[in-house]
Order: structure tokens, then sequence, then C-alpha cells
């Protein structure tokens, strides 16, 4: 018990300084930006009006804190970051965390139902297919799985856009319908969020079915023609039972290794299909922060709490891998 | 025949010389092609599983097809793919196949009809296009059109096609005229370009990083490792989009298009460098590399010289795989509209211009582009997968 809170430990040390690895590209990512938030806040104000002077601009990052050295800003950065504060927008004035409010759960939790969608499709279709020989199978669903990489994502949506707004007259566009926009948590709410939700997350999870399955069909393949296989089959078991309890089991461990990989992959397709669905969640404003307002603060909160949740997931596989993977456990233990 | 030599099916006669009758029995016939295979080097061993897989062996025909129209693009475009080359006589319009046959009967010279433009009171003041069904454009090979640089310094005015009078555009026109054929062609070298230069640039920055990593082990292997891996997580196309969106944006398209390509290299690079410092870590504990420390090389001759050569092959292999995401990633950036914008005609481009709900109601071909695109990633990733099975000495196994 001792040795597995060591390993659970060692393993939150090793995410916490990949954070910090991570933090420090950010936050040089965030300085190399032509001009800093105090220019642009100033500037901003010019345009309303108010001349503004090469003193005042120096005025305000003295306020800011901007004239004090990379490595003590950093340092306040992250330690703040830790805490979910990432400081006020640069051009909007409002605090970041509030200004994201639920938006980046919303978008966590699209990204992580179209993993599970991805998963709970590829697992029993992956197993099925590389237990059977059966050639017409296997080659459509690799049609498939390279389609899901060739045919982007934003395509799919506007395809299915295309035949919603011609057939049902509907674009299928946004989160929630006008009356839930704004409006508080509530049952209502929820409901009108999941029926709004099957898109975006279909298409999201798209890709990452197409991947999964390879990887699944790959990983119980490789296992399938090993020995212990065999063996098993030699003895009398067969069917579905020898699948799910000797290949299956083995390719498991792989297969929870990589998911920190596909949250990343989906990640990558936020931004777009947020785009073309007119999402209103962290994806949208990450393109609002960087492709139309250059908001060096947001962008930079925002990708960082994007990795932050792939780091943690990494974690979460990695414990999980070792209480049930008894391979993992036992190296642990011993 | 005259190709290289097939390792697994040696050729008789070239290895004895046509004169000599020789009876080969059939114990020679095996010992011969296990030589064969045993003296084929790397590359001639990659290429003779290659050949034997059929999908891969399309997709390469595919890719090598759709590479060539890039590299000949100018050459086959009818029009100039840029505004100079607009046609204001037939905006958005309606692709026109070149046919043999109409209602006034046949001809051998394909021809397509001409199309008319005007404006009156019938239609409401309003421009409206017809198409004249009785007036015929036919359609020459080899006419002189525009003027332009084959390879870039070739200077040359034929093209493939076009006409003498009217003209034709086989894949329609966008909203400003421009020729679709003409720029999907110049779209694909584009996308080639970038790619190739993103991937090249991440290919140096991966030898480096992961050949010190993985030649020098110990806590550089682990502190370079480290840091790998942390690049590796932050999720590729939003620090795209955040360094994208750095660009000056005064920049010219030309000097738009190496910013792009410099940053698709400097955030591709990690999985690249992974793969080298893997292939390292094996190679350097092998006989050959000890004895070439004991000869007294230095640590960056044996590297260059000893260790980079005995895995080239798997190099090759592993950037064609990275190159469909180069060109998926210039593609989502473009799209986005941080990267390439619209005069430069890149894949990306071409696929945001369809995403207005008039072009999905109205101009359905401006569609065509999307369909190379999708050949041109599919075809990356099968030939990618091809190579990657045939390059994998363990592969046979599987099977």
């Amino acid at each position: 018990m001792l040795n597995f809170a060591r390993f659970v430990a060692t393993r939150a040390v090793f995410a916490m300084l990949t954070l910090v690895i991570v933090s420090l590209v950010v936050f040089s990512l965030m300085e190399f930006v032509p001009g800093d938030c105090a220019e642009r806040y100033l500037a901003f104000k010019n345009t309303q009006g108010s001349g503004i002077s090469v003193a005042d601009i120096e005025a305000e990052r003295v306020r800011l804190g901007l004239d004090r050295p990379f490595l003590e800003r950093w340092s306040k950065w992250i330690v703040n970051a830790f805490q979910g504060e990432f400081g006020e927008s640069c051009i909007l004035r409002v605090n970041i965390a509030q200004l994201m409010g639920d938006k980046f759960w919303i978008s966590l939790g699209l990204c992580l139902a179209s993993l599970a969608l991805a998963y709970a499709i590829a697992l029993p279709v992956g197993i099925i297919a590389a237990a059977s020989q059966n050639a017409v199978l296997n080659n459509s669903l690799r049609l498939f799985s390279y389609l899901g990489l060739a045919l982007p994502n934003f395509l799919l949506a506007l395809m299915i856009m295309l035949f919603s707004t011609v057939y049902f007259g509907d674009t299928l566009t946004g989160l929630f319908s006008a009356e839930y926009r704004d409006a508080d948590w509530s049952w209502g709410r929820m409901k009108d969020l999941l029926s709004n939700a099957w898109l975006p997350i279909f298409i999201l999870g798209w890709s990452a079915t197409a991947f999964a399955l390879q990887t699944v069909r790959a990983l119980m393949s490789d296992e399938i023609g090993k020995l212990y296989v065999t063996a098993a089959s030699a003895r009398g078991v067969h069917g579905r039972r020898l699948l799910w309890n000797y290949p299956a089991r083995h390719a498991l461990g792989p297969i929870i290794n990589s998911l920190g990989f596909d949250l990343n992959r989906i990640f990558n397709e936020l931004p777009i299909v947020a785009l073309i669905l007119t999402l209103t969640e962290a994806g949208a404003l990450l393109i609002e922060a960087l492709a139309r307002s250059n908001d060096q603060q947001l962008a930079g909160a925002i990708i960082f709490l994007l990795t932050a949740s792939i780091v943690s997931l990494n974690f979460l596989t990695d414990v999980m891998l070792a209480v049930l993977d008894p391979r993992v456990r036992k190296s642990i233990v011993r | 025949m005259t190709t290289t030599p097939d390792p697994l099916q040696p050729n008789l006669a070239e290895t004895t010389g046509p004169h000599v009758q020789v009876v080969e029995t059939e114990d020679a016939v095996q010992r011969r092609s296990k030589e064969a295979y045993f003296t084929a080097s790397q590359g001639q061993l990659i290429w003779a599983r290659f050949k034997k897989q059929r999908s891969a062996m399309v997709a390469a025909c595919v890719l090598a097809f759709l590479i060539l129209t890039g590299l000949f693009a100018p050459f086959l475009s009818p029009y100039n793919p840029t505004i100079a080359g607009k046609n204001d006589d037939y905006t958005n319009g309606a692709p026109q196949v070149p046919m043999f046959c109409d209602d006034n009967g046949c001809s051998l010279r394909p021809f397509v009809h001409a199309v008319e433009r005007e404006r009156s009171l019938e239609t409401n003041f309003r421009w409206v296009t017809t198409v004249n069904e009785d007036e015929r454009n036919y359609v020459y090979f080899f006419v002189e059109g525009w003027e332009y640089k084959l390879f870039g310094f070739i200077p040359m005015d034929t093209h493939l096609f076009g006409t003498q009078e009217g003209f034709v555009h086989v894949f329609g026109t966008d909203a400003s005229g421009k020729d679709i054929f003409s720029r999907t062609f110049h779209a694909i070298w584009t996308s080639l370009q970038v790619g190739t230069i993103g991937v090249f640039i991440a290919f140096v920055l991966a030898l480096v990083i992961g050949g010190v990593s993985g030649y020098y082990g110990g806590w550089i292997d682990s502190v370079l490792q480290m840091i790998t891996d942390a690049v590796r997580t932050v999720p590729a196309i939003p620090l795209f989009m955040a360094v994208a969106a750095f660009m000056p944006p005064e920049l010219s398209a030309e000097e738009r298009f190496f910013y792009i390509s410099l940053i698709l290299g400097l955030i591709g690079w990690p999985t690249l460098a992974r793969r080298v410092r893997t292939h390292l870590l094996t190679e350097r504990n092998q006989e050959y590399v000890l004895a070439a420390q004991l000869c007294g090389a230095s640590s960056g001759h044996v590297i260059r010289r000893h260790l980079l050569p005995s895995f080239t092959s798997y190099i090759i292999v592993d950037l064609v795989i990275s190159f469909p995401y180069m060109v998926l990633s210039e593609t989502a950036l473009s799209f986005i509209g941080l990267g390439l914008k619209d005069p430069v005609n890149s894949l990306g481009v071409m696929l945001q211009n369809v995403t207005s709900a008039d072009v999905l109601l109205n101009y359905q071909w401006y569609f065509i582009p999307v369909i190379f695109f999708i050949a041109l990633v599919m075809a990356f990733v099968f030939v990618g997968d091809g190579l990657r099975d045939a390059a994998d000495p363990y592969s046979d196994n599987n099977k």
C-alpha cells in the first residue's frame, strides 16, 4: 500500500513537472507576441477618443507588473494558474476565470463524451474485426479509419448541416436554445444542452473513433496470434470468453495508455468544430482570443487549461493501469 | 528490364549471362534467391515488400499522379489561377464538361457550349448567364495562353488544353471568376510545398534533438525526453493558432507562406524526435558502434557515418507518415483564417471557400478541390502505412 502511494506521488510530481514546462512554453509564447497587454489596452482606449502618451503606457505597465523580470512574472503566473487564477483578459478587462465561467467545463465535457463515444464504438467493433478473418469487413474498417483522418471534421459538420437545413429546416448550430442561453443551470437547461450537444459530440468523435478503431484492431490482432491464446483455446475456451478474457485483457493496457493522446487529438479539432457549429464554449473563445483580438492572456489560459486536462487524464490513466493491470501492480509493489 | 533486381525473385539470365545455358536445380534456385535476399540492401528489401501490397501500390500511383499534376500545374491550367486570370463574364459559373455530341450532331473534337451574359429589362437588370446550345467553343490541345515559368525557370506559354474563342472552365469558376480547375492544381502544389518545408524543418530539429538524446542517454536523455513529452502534450492546433496569431499582419503572401511552414516545422518535431531517439537507443549498443568508438571515431562521426545510415529507410518512412499531418495542419490553420489567405492557392484556402451557405446550396462545384484534398491525404496515409509495413522486417509474421 505504501509502495502504491509512493507510485501515485511520483506520478503526480511528474505531472506537475510537465505542467510547469508547458507553462514555460506557453508563457514564453505569450511574451513573444508583439506588443504587450498595456500597449494593447491603451491602444484600445485610444480608439475610444482618449489620447494616450508613452508615459501612460509605462504607467500601465508598472500597474500590471509588466516591468518585472521574466522569471518573476512567470513564477507568479504559474503559481496563480495552479489555483485557477489567470488574471485579467488583455482586451476585455474581465477576470478570465469569470469570462470562462462554465465554458471550459462544457468543452471538456463535450470532448470527454466524444472520447467515450469513440471507445464505446471502437472497442467491440475493433475486437470483432481483429478476431474475424472476414476480408471485406477488415478492409472496409481500414478504409473507414483512413477516411476518419482524411475527411476533416469540419467537412463532415458542413455536410450534416447542409442535409439538415435542406430536409429539416434546422441548422443544428449552437449549444443552447435561445431561452436557455444565459439562464442559470437547471434541469431544463441541462436537457436543452444534451439535446443540442449530440452533433458536436458525434463530429468530434468521428475521427477519434477511426483512430481508436485502428489502435484496438492492431493491438488485438497482435495479441490474438500469441501462444497463450492458442493454449487457452486448446484447453477448450472458445468464442467470446476466449476473446474477452485473454487477448482483450492484454490489449487493454496500451489502449488505456493512449487515452491521453486521443484527448489531445480531440482538443485539436475543438476550435474548428466550434467555429463551424457556432458553439459558445472554450474552443470558440480561443479562436476569438487568437484570431480576432490577439488576447495573449486569455489564449495562454485556455491552452494551459487544455493541456492541464490532458496531463490529468494521463495521470489518471497511469493510476488506473496500476490498479487494473496486475503486471504493472506487481512491478510497483515489489 | 533493367530495373533494380528483385531480391526475392532474382533474374537468372542477369546473374548468369544470357549465353550460358544453365540447368538450375530446385536447390540452386532456392539458394540463389536466398543469396539475393541476404545481400539485398535495405532499400531493395523495402521496395520488394512494398510492391506486394496492392492498396499501397494503387495509393502510390495516385500520389505520384497528384504530385505530377502539382508540378506541372501551370501547364495543365488553362487559366491563370490568380486574380489576373479571372473571367468577368463567368463568375460563380457551373463546370463546363467538354462533350462530343449535342442536338446539332457530333464532332470528333470535344467542345463546350458558349455562354452569354446579358442584362436587360427582361432579366430585371441583373446579370444573367445563359448557355447558347447552338454555338460551340472547340477545345484544342497545346494552345498558347498565359505566360508562366515551368519549374520556376523555363518560360512557356503552352497549355495542355484551351479554346480559341470563348472559354472552358472544367471545374467551374468561383465568385471572382477564377478558374477552379487551375486553382486546384496550384493549391495541391502549394500545400505540398508547405508540407515539405514543414517536414524538413521538423526533421532537422528531430534529428538533432532525438540524436543527442538517444546517443548520449543518461540525464541528457531524461531531460530532453521530459521536454519533448511536455511539448507533445500541448494540443497542436491551439498551439499553432497561438503562434500563427503572432504573425505580423503586413506580411506578403510569400512571407506568410514561409512563416506558416516554419511554424508547422517548429511544432511538429516531437513525434519524429522520439522515433529517432528510439532507433538510436537500440542501435547504439550494437557491436559496430563499439568498434568505431574503439577506433577513436568522434561522437559526431559515429552518429553521422554509422548510426544514421543504419536507419535511413525508417526515417524516410516516418517522414512520409508525418506528411499528411502537416498538410492537414496547414488546412486547419488556413481554414480558421490564421494560415494562408485567399489570393494564395492552397488546399486550406480552397476548403475555406466551401463553408458559406451560398456555396452549400447553390455552387456545389466549389467542393471539387475537396475531393482532391481527400485523395491526397488518403494516398499519403496508404503509402505511409504500406512503407511502414514494408520497412518492418517482422510484419510478414503477422500475416
